[in-house]
């Protein structure tokens, strides 16, 4: 059975290096562009994971964070954040939004294999 | 409690931040040189983070030539520069190679005191323009060369 992740990242250019990162694996890939289109797009779509930027426009990676852990129907779909920032304050404040794990960008690909293979089951493409 | 900024470690710590940004994120191979110019680029790409706190404000810019832009987005794409779709492509590239560079300094600043937010990233485009800084700003330039091109980080930073 396919692994369900989004993806939710203003940059196109993350949300692609976060895509092919999964590649190798029996992986369905959704994506949105801010915490707004990530909310509409993790209740139709039900993942199985969220890969999370922080900082975005129209709706952040924290308001979202709230928003999911408010919901019944999404409040146990676990999240990995993806922050630019590795200040300690940054590092708490993810801590108590109650993120499964986080990654600092920079990052490689297999970094955020490795951290969502803890998370959720990935089963390698035949 | 408020440490006074250092810009002898601002400098060294963005150095070694940017160096490790473009060898993971697009595994190319930097380090500081002692200047860049784009004299002979047909076109300069910018991108901008501005980061404000209650003591300190400031932006963040990523200059590189518009060739570069195109060979980074080949880089990320795994393309031949050729083949790069569209500008708009090398523009989300280096708007988010700005973000995470600005959010290397406002990990720094954090952790000395000076919390602050950062802006998402704008774009500036051109042949020919300057930036220019307001009294009371201090004023940084990194530039690195990196396989035959060059990039330069430009920082301006006020405590208040």
């Amino acid at each position: 059975m396919q692994t369900r992740i989004l993806s939710v990242d203003d940059s196109r250019t993350v949300r692609l290096i976060v895509g092919r990162a999964f590649g190798a694996y029996d992986c369905k890939i959704y994506e949105a562009s801010n915490g707004q289109e990530g909310l509409a797009v993790a209740m139709r779509e039900k993942p199985d994971l969220i890969v999370l930027d922080v900082t975005m426009p129209v709706m952040d990676g924290v308001t979202m964070m709230v928003k999911l852990r408010e919901d019944p129907a999404l409040k146990n779909i676990p999240v990995v954040m993806l922050t630019a920032e590795s200040s300690r304050d940054n590092m708490a404040q993810i801590g108590k939004l109650g993120a499964r794990d986080y990654l600092t960008k920079p990052f490689k690909e297999e970094q955020i294999v490795e951290k969502a293979a803890r998370i959720v089951a990935l089963q390698k493409k035949r | 409690m408020i440490q006074m900024l250092n810009f002898d470690q601002i400098r060294k710590i963005m150095e070694e931040h940017a160096v490790k940004v473009f060898e993971t994120m697009l595994s190319m191979k930097s380090s500081p040189c002692a200047e860049c110019t784009f004299a002979n680029a047909s076109e300069r790409v910018s991108s901008s983070v501005g980061f404000a706190g209650d003591n300190v404000i400031g932006v963040v810019y990523l200059h590189v030539s518009g060739q570069f832009a195109i060979r980074i987005a080949a880089a990320i794409f795994g393309l031949a520069s050729d083949a790069v779709p569209a500008q708009v492509e090398a523009n989300d590239i280096v708007g988010e190679l700005g973000n995470i560079l600005a959010g290397g300094l406002k990990s720094h600043l954090c952790d000395l005191g000076f919390s602050c937010a950062v802006s998402t990233p704008t774009i500036i485009r051109g042949t020919s323009f300057g930036i220019e800084s307001v009294q009371g700003v201090e004023r940084m330039f990194l530039a690195f060369q990196a396989d035959g091109d060059c990039f330069m980080i430009e920082i301006h930073l006020k405590t208040q």
